[in-house]
Formats: C-alpha cells, structure tokens, sequence
C-alpha cells in the first residue's frame, strides 16, 4: 500500500455522490409525474435509490474511519465543521418559517377578523400535550448527555442504556404529537394559521425522527464496539443534531403554541 | 466507589482513622461464638471477574479493521466481497434503469396534449 506523507484522507473512488444525485432526479421528476400523471413509480424508484444511497455512503464512511483509521485529528477537525455548518444550514431553514409564522401573527389581516388566532381556530392548549411534549425532549438532552459522559468514562452498560433511553424519548414525542395531529380541532387547509403550525411543526417533527434514526444507528455502533472513549465523533455529530432539535422545539413551542394561543 | 469516596470524606471531616469504627473485639470474658459457614464456595467480586464482563456481544472490531485494511487495492465500498458487489450492482442498476426511465417519462410529459 503506498504511504501517504500527510495526514489527511484522500477517499476512494466512489459511485454514491452520481448514485445521490440521480436519486434526486428520480425524486422531484416523480413528484412532478405523480402530481399531473397519477403515476408513484418514478418518486417511490428515486426514495429507494436515496435510501441505498445513504446506507451505503454512511455505511463506508464507518468503515474509513472505524476499520481503515483514517479519521485523523484534522479529519475529524473537519467533519465537526462539515456538521456544524450543516446544522446552521437547517437553523436558517427553520428561520424562514418563524419568519414566515410572525409575519402572519404579527399582523393579522382584516381575512383573519384582525387578531391572532385568527376568528375560527380552536387554538391547542399549550399546557396539555404540548407542555408534555416539551418536558420529553427536554428529558431526551439530559439522557443524551448522561450517554455521552459514559462513553467517555468507559462504561458501556450505562452508555447504552442512556442511549436507547435518548430514542425511546425520541419516539415517545413522536407518537404523542402524531396522536396530537389526529386530533387537533384544525388542518393545513385552514388559513394562514393552519398552514404555519403544520408546516413549522411538521418539518420540525421530521427532524426528530432523522434525529432518532442518526441516534439508534449511534446505538448500534456503541454496542459493537466501535467507539472508544477518546474517539467517538458519530456520536457526537448525533448529540449536536438531537440538541438542535430539541432547541427548535423550545422556540416552537414558546412561539405557535404558547404566545400564538 | 461514590460509597468509598463518601467515606474518605467523612474521615478527613471529622478527623478519624481508617479502623477508628471497629471496636476492638468482644469484652472479656465473654465466649466467643464460631458463626455457621453459610456460602460453602467463596462469592467473586465482579471486578476480580476478569477485564470485561461480556454485555451484548464481544468486540469484532480488530478483525475487521483486518479485512479492511487488506491491501488488496479494492476499494472501501467493495471491500467485504460479495455482499457488497450485489448491493453496488443493484443501486447502480437501479441508477442506470431508472435515470433511462425518467428521461423516457420527462419526453413524454413534455408532448402537447391534444384535446
């Protein structure tokens, strides 16, 4: 094998980016199929190729840096920036919506009745479910901290028990706010403030289960062994996406449920 | 531990020895009692078990950071043989097969509809 003089990681080629971007084609081409020829193949063949990209891109990236070693100090340097601005990337894409939410409730239209709610919306009651909701994922950082100071500290029964504790939490609030769903006194359809609410909570409620996907497969690698207590930036990245989320659900919840009530 | 910590604690506080608690045996003159062996093996401390109590499966990580550094000159998403060269074939397959089909289905979405 020859000897690199550096300590950077110069990858193998690989099929997964063209495999990605064709995805991706299939994906919105079949979107636009299904909406004007009623035909699903095309989207559902494109999640497919997305879903076999994903574990396989991932899958080697596991395998470069826990079996080959090449997740040097400055690679790992630079995947905490790859997964900080990544997450930055998704504030801004939250940031719209808030936007988007307070330029509607801020000041409510003469179509609304004027005032926020809007005349007709049976509004949730914040400290109901909500409040619940709020209570798990702030559970969830503790638990996911607690994981992650034993992994630090060697203690592997501990780290996944906190662990799977940190997705169980996961999708506690995921069932509790797909229950919340059915059985809110409005849609999507109604208004302004349907359409905010949904959309807002909804891409936040996706975010919880990538959140809790990127967490179970964090599980899976400590309970084979592959982090050591130096060395476990997989788990870190996951830890950073899962407090992000839960802080997008705190300013959700102060916004649309409590002051927008 | 936390329980030895505790107690180091509390000996520094109040500025006792180690066997200050013990007293030192029974006052004289009273006979001694033999008590009834009730373990007839001796108990193992879980830390005197060995390293590693095994939870969940043993550490096959140094074997595959074998096969994985074989140098074999194949690269990293083919490397574990057989499992991966099927995977690999089918998304490709599906990637070729399915970009043809959506070019296919584009030239005809893009057709005039004639009423």
């Amino acid at each position: 094998m020859a000897h690199q003089a550096h300590a950077y990681h110069m990858v193998d080629p690989s099929p997964w980016p063209l495999t990605g971007a064709i995805a991706a084609l299939l994906m919105t081409s079949g979107l636009a199929v299904w909406f004007h020829f009623h035909s699903t193949t095309l989207m559902i063949l494109g999640t497919i190729l997305l879903l076999l990209t994903m574990f396989q891109w991932w899958r080697d990236v596991v395998r470069e840096g826990t079996f080959q070693g090449h997740h040097t100090p400055p690679v790992q340097k630079g995947l905490r920036y790859g997964m900080i601005l990544f997450i930055t990337s998704e504030v801004f894409f939250f940031l719209g919506f808030f936007w988007a939410f307070y330029h509607s409730s801020l000041a409510p239209t003469p179509e609304l009745g004027g005032c926020w709610p809007p005349t007709g919306i049976t509004t949730l009651d914040p400290f109901e479910v909500p409040l619940l909701n709020t209570a798990v994922l702030l559970a969830s950082g503790v638990t996911v901290t607690w994981a992650h100071h034993s992994i630090m500290e060697g203690e592997r029964k501990q780290a996944i028990q906190s662990l799977a504790l940190t997705i169980a939490l996961g999708f506690y609030f995921t069932f509790l706010q797909a229950m919340e769903y059915y059985e809110a006194p409005f849609t999507i359809a109604d208004g302004v403030y349907g359409s905010t609410f949904f959309v807002a909570t909804g891409f936040h409620g996706l975010h919880v289960i990538i959140g809790s996907m990127f967490l179970a497969v964090c599980l899976l690698r400590q309970i084979h062994f592959h982090f050591t207590s130096e060395h476990h930036f997989g788990f870190e990245a996951a830890a950073w996406y899962w407090h992000f989320v839960d802080v997008v659900w705190l300013f959700l919840y102060i916004s649309i449920y409590w002051w927008g009530s | 531990t936390l329980q030895l910590i505790q107690n180091a604690a509390a000996r520094v506080l109040t500025g006792t020895r180690t066997r200050d608690h013990i007293s030192p045996g029974l006052r004289p003159g009273v006979p001694s009692v033999r008590p009834p062996p009730v373990f007839v093996s001796p108990t193992k401390l879980a830390s005197e078990a060995g390293s590693q109590v095994e939870y969940l499966g043993a550490n096959r990580v140094p074997d595959l950071q074998k096969v994985f550094q074989r140098s074999d000159g194949v690269p990293v998403h083919l490397k574990r043989g057989l499992i991966d060269k099927l995977l690999y074939r089918t998304t490709m397959g599906l990637t070729v097969g399915g970009a043809l089909y959506c070019l296919v289905a584009l030239y005809i979405a893009a057709q005039p509809r004639n009423k």
